[in-house]
């Protein structure tokens, strides 16, 4: 049980490692996706398709077993951080483009002729309105990201699920460790349904107010 | 690199292929008519079993797969039941496959309107006539972006098959890597032939969405 919560904690840690550096990355796609240069957005693109469309699990090998063949070895930790928030940050820039998209154009043109510079305008009108457009997909992905740290066991990061095969291979008794792993997965991931909850609340009573 | 490297693993690349599309084929058509399943008998079935569902459904969907594959193929021995590593892996991928479409379908059943099914009750249809002829042709089309980005997400989780030691197309790629010790010429390869997968899965949305709109003239 020990080793489990230990397991946990460093899932936690590779979670919130990833989330921290995929939504900024997710925001700076988002809005390079509408950029004006048809060059900089058909590369978006072509990067979203292939880092969506190649099993996580392999985006893995390669900044854990690849990279090192161009010059730059990662702890099996950073590579997984590295992996995870490449991937996610695509579906997060999908998620924030359509919460973008939300935001009538009119507005941007508004904030323009009140005399606002554009990152003004993005920081003080556009963001507040997608977030709480983007909420919903945000949290699922966080999600998902969460989920998805379970592949790090497959380049020994010692996280839960690594952390639980250690244990059920010394006592033989899989089925019970993993129903405690997967119990411990299901209140980390209730946690975050209960964040998405009162981020829902919180965005209805601001905008209420405004 | 040179190709000398890569040439004698090919074979191997393409068995580890060959599988990766015959799991791939094998969860989605096991997955697609059970999660048809669960989806109706939730949104019409008794509240019993719409519930009992319910909470299998959200189970499965809080779990990473990667646990759900080694409860299977770790944990039904404790049960008396040992599974082949492939047996394993499809039925947790199945299981997971069903769970997350399910809630697909689920979205694309509710959003049919009332009025057509008020209407085919009027006219005296039967309930079987009207799912079958008024309820399934509007909400299937619905559910066809949604189902088909599931679909690729779930053949890329067919490469989880290789840590309970399938031999798939990842695993395959990464057991090259590790005797050449070339890991970025396999990777590639194997990356490209996901592509290409989900590619063919892409062609098949459009030529699916392009079919309903045509069939059943609505704006989809």
């Amino acid at each position: 049980m020990p080793a489990l919560l230990k397991g946990a904690l460093v899932t936690l840690q590779l979670t919130g490692a990833a989330l921290l550096l995929a939504t900024p990355l997710g925001v700076v796609l988002a809005l390079l996706r509408s950029a004006p240069s048809a060059t900089v957005r058909g590369t978006v693109a072509g990067l979203s398709w292939i880092f969506r469309g190649i099993p996580p699990l392999l985006l893995l090998f390669f900044s854990f077993f690849g990279l090192p063949i161009l010059g730059l070895t990662l702890d099996p930790m950073a590579a997984a951080i590295l992996a995870m928030t490449a991937y996610t940050s695509f579906y997060f820039a999908e998620a924030f483009a359509s919460g973008l998209r939300s935001v009538p154009p009119g507005q941007w043109q508004a904030a323009a002729a009140l005399g606002l510079s554009p990152g003004r305008t993005l920081i003080r009108i556009i963001l507040p309105q997608t977030i709480p457009a983007a909420l919903p997909p945000y949290i699922s992905h966080a999600t998902e990201v969460l989920k998805g740290t379970a592949l790090a066991a497959a380049v020994a990061v010692p996280e839960l699920t690594s952390a639980a095969r250690k244990v059920f291979v010394v006592n033989y008794r899989p089925l019970e460790v993993l129903i405690v792993a997967a119990a411990i997965y299901a209140v980390m991931d209730g946690l975050l349904v209960v964040l998405q909850i009162m981020g829902e609340r919180w965005s209805a009573r601001r905008r209420g107010r405004g | 690199m040179t190709w000398s490297i890569i040439e004698p693993y090919l074979p191997d690349l393409w068995e580890g292929f060959v599988t990766t599309i015959w799991l791939s084929v094998l969860t989605l058509g096991a997955a697609t008519p059970i999660a048809l399943a669960i989806a109706l008998a939730r949104h019409l079935g008794p509240r019993w079993l719409s519930v009992v569902l319910g909470i299998f459904v959200n189970l499965v969907r809080l779990l990473p797969a990667l646990i759900v594959l080694y409860l299977v193929f770790y944990g039904s021995p404790q049960l008396g039941v040992r599974f082949q590593p492939l047996t394993a892996a499809a039925i947790g991928l199945i299981a997971m496959g069903a769970a997350y479409m399910s809630e697909d379908i689920r979205g694309g059943l509710a959003a049919v309107p009332q009025g057509p099914l008020t209407a085919a009750a009027a006219i005296g249809l039967s309930r079987t006539h009207t799912i079958r002829r008024i309820l399934l042709p509007i909400a299937l089309p619905l559910t066809i972006p949604p189902y088909m980005t599931r679909a690729i997400i779930m053949v890329k989780g067919t490469s989880l098959a290789s840590l309970v030691s399938v031999s798939d197309l990842t695993a395959e790629a990464t057991r090259a890597s590790s005797i050449t010790y070339q890991p970025y010429a396999f990777v590639v390869i194997a990356g490209a032939l996901y592509l290409a997968i989900n590619g063919v899965l892409a062609i098949v949305q459009i030529l699916a969405e392009r079919h309903f709109r045509r069939r059943y003239r609505m704006a989809l």
